[in-house]
């Protein structure tokens, strides 16, 4: 299962820094996200597109996850060299294509 | 029971650049005693700068006539006032042009504020930058916050307009008069500010849930644009006009809550930082959510400064397409031709990839089995100046005459190379004041 099948996300910016949230659909969802999208798994699956440390905070009574990667866009994104301008708001789709535990079908519906 | 609502306000703009009507729209109702009309990105003040040094009346956002032509009459016969950063990097200027065209519209008597001292670039002695200036500094403003607008409108200004400021102060100036006056209720005008600041964001824009279907092309070419009912206590019911298609739900809110913010238990605004993680939405009707809980955790010793550094060189960004059988092996082999030709290029200074496949996630891209029908060839690079710049573009261009069969739809452009700096000063050095007009 993937991330999109049970969360939305938003990527955004701030400076240098690569700004992703991901709010789950209801509360087994969120336990799910919350044991899987660990900092490292989400740095390593930013790793390829843009490198460097991830910060993430947990905010359970939204069920939410925010991760915060402050090197990730170096210059911010006008120094970007990606095609065209703001290629980091596609930047939540490496998290939303992570893969998941599974069989949550029955515990959510 | 009916709920008594202190004060109602919505988002007529979301950036600069931003859809007309939803604001029209929100005036024309009379269901918002003020309208927020966010229009100021950070570096959208940096052509702005450039204007008013070439020209002392020019410096305001350039799409101030067509955005408040249709909404200045709505909002005088409804009582709406309108709060807004158009001023760009001249806000006198801006609340001249407003009280110019108020008269045109026949809306003589409307009261024009406008609030500068947002641009510190004279007290760079004092700005703590947290990177080294590597360039021309171009401008440096400050983020002025709620405390600045709120005077004018208690003075009876129908229009505030002003340049750099926090977004979410636009929308929580004309709020906290209405308020109880606690720290958290300022919390809470903040939170609604930041939730309201990007428009269509919080209505069902960008924005995709699990398993369930998209808004439609009708829908996301009408979306209304938020609004919040709002109680003296701060809590607010955020909604959309009846009929005005959209999607306001916990997660929309929700994710635009946290958007951009870092860390949750601290949202830093002028006027306070906001703790995030106790807020709190309830879904009490269709497309309507009930917001309560932000909490006040102090108030900045520092104000935000934003710098724009102009660097040498420019980036060159170019594409040449593909199409019919072998597109996408064409394109590839283009591609790796254009690599060979300018092997030369430090790598860290030159990027080449195809549109449709890997021109945004890069690496991360997720690969398909099934080929396009068509792709781009893009490459950026990083040049010295327009010479080097005309090399790269020829390059490109070359690959018609010598490089696989069929390149197309050739396009390229140039970017200044602007670097945004984060800095800090004491805001005790930051003295807001305001300009009237009257129409």
């Amino acid at each position: 299962m993937k991330v999109f099948e049970i969360a939305a996300g938003r990527a955004g910016d701030k400076g240098d820094a690569l700004d992703l949230t991901i709010v789950a659909r209801d509360e087994a969802a969120y336990e799910v996200l919350e044991r899987t999208l660990t900092a490292d798994a989400v740095k390593a699956a930013l790793d390829r597109v843009a490198p460097g440390p991830v910060t993430r905070y947990p905010v359970p009574g939204l069920l939410a996850l925010k991760f915060v990667a402050p090197q990730a866009l170096p210059g911010g994104v006008y120094a970007s060299l990606h095609a065209g301008l703001h290629w980091q708001k596609a930047a939540i789709w490496v998290l939303l294509e992570m893969e998941v535990e599974g069989g949550l079908g029955s515990v959510c519906k | 029971m009916v709920a008594p609502f202190a004060f109602s306000v919505g988002c007529g703009a979301g950036f600069a650049g931003d859809r007309i009507d939803p604001a029209v729209a929100l005036a024309r109702s009379g269901q918002v005693d003020a309208i927020g009309l966010e229009c100021l990105a950070e570096r959208t003040i940096v052509p702005a700068i450039r204007a008013r040094a070439a020209n002392p009346e020019a410096g305001a956002d350039p799409r101030l006539r067509r955005r408040l032509t249709p909404l200045l009459p709505p909002a005088r016969q409804n009582g709406c006032k309108i709060i807004s950063n158009l001023g760009a990097a001249n806000p006198p200027a801006a609340g001249r042009a407003i009280a110019a065209l108020a008269r045109e519209l026949d809306c003589q008597g409307m009261r024009i504020a406008a609030v500068e001292g947002d641009d510190v670039t004279g007290l760079l002695n004092h700005i703590a930058w947290t990177e080294k200036l590597d360039g021309q500094l171009i401008g440096a403003h400050a983020y002025i916050g709620a405390d600045a607008l709120v005077g004018p409108l208690a003075e009876g200004a129908d229009v505030v307009v002003c340049g750099r400021a926090a977004d979410s102060a636009l929308f929580a100036a004309p709020l906290l008069p209405h308020l109880d006056g606690s720290p958290d209720s300022l919390a809470a005008a903040l939170t609604i500010g930041h939730l309201l600041e990007c428009s269509g964001q919080l209505t069902g824009g960008n924005f995709e849930g699990p398993g369930e279907p998209p808004l439609t092309a009708e829908e996301l070419a009408n979306l209304g644009y938020p609004l919040a009912h709002v109680m003296a206590d701060g809590s607010a019911e955020l909604t959309i006009l009846d009929g005005a298609p959209g999607r306001v739900d916990r997660m929309t809110c929700t994710v635009q809550l946290l958007y951009e913010v870092h860390d949750p238990a601290a949202y830093i605004t002028p006027d306070a930082i906001v703790d995030f993680t106790t807020v709190r939405f309830q879904q009490i009707g269709r497309n309507r959510v009930r917001m309560t809980g932000p909490t006040h955790r102090g108030v900045p010793p520092t104000l935000k400064v934003s710098g724009f550094v102009a660097r040498r060189g420019i980036i060159a960004d170019i594409e040449i397409g593909f199409a019919g059988t072998g597109a996408y092996e064409r394109t590839r082999r283009a591609a790796d031709t254009l690599r060979l030709r300018l092997s030369d290029w430090p790598e860290t200074n030159i990027r080449i990839d195809i549109v449709g496949v890997n021109s945004i996630l890069g690496g991360a891209s997720v690969p398909t089995n099934a080929l396009p029908a068509e792709a781009r060839l893009h490459v950026s690079a990083i040049c010295t100046d327009e010479a080097h710049a005309l090399i790269v573009e020829d390059e490109v261009y070359a690959l018609t005459l010598s490089g696989p069969a069929a390149g197309a739809g050739v396009r390229s452009e140039r970017r200044a190379r602007i670097d945004t700096l984060t800095g800090f000063i004491p805001r005790e050095l930051v003295k807001p004041t305001v300009h009237w007009s009257v129409a």
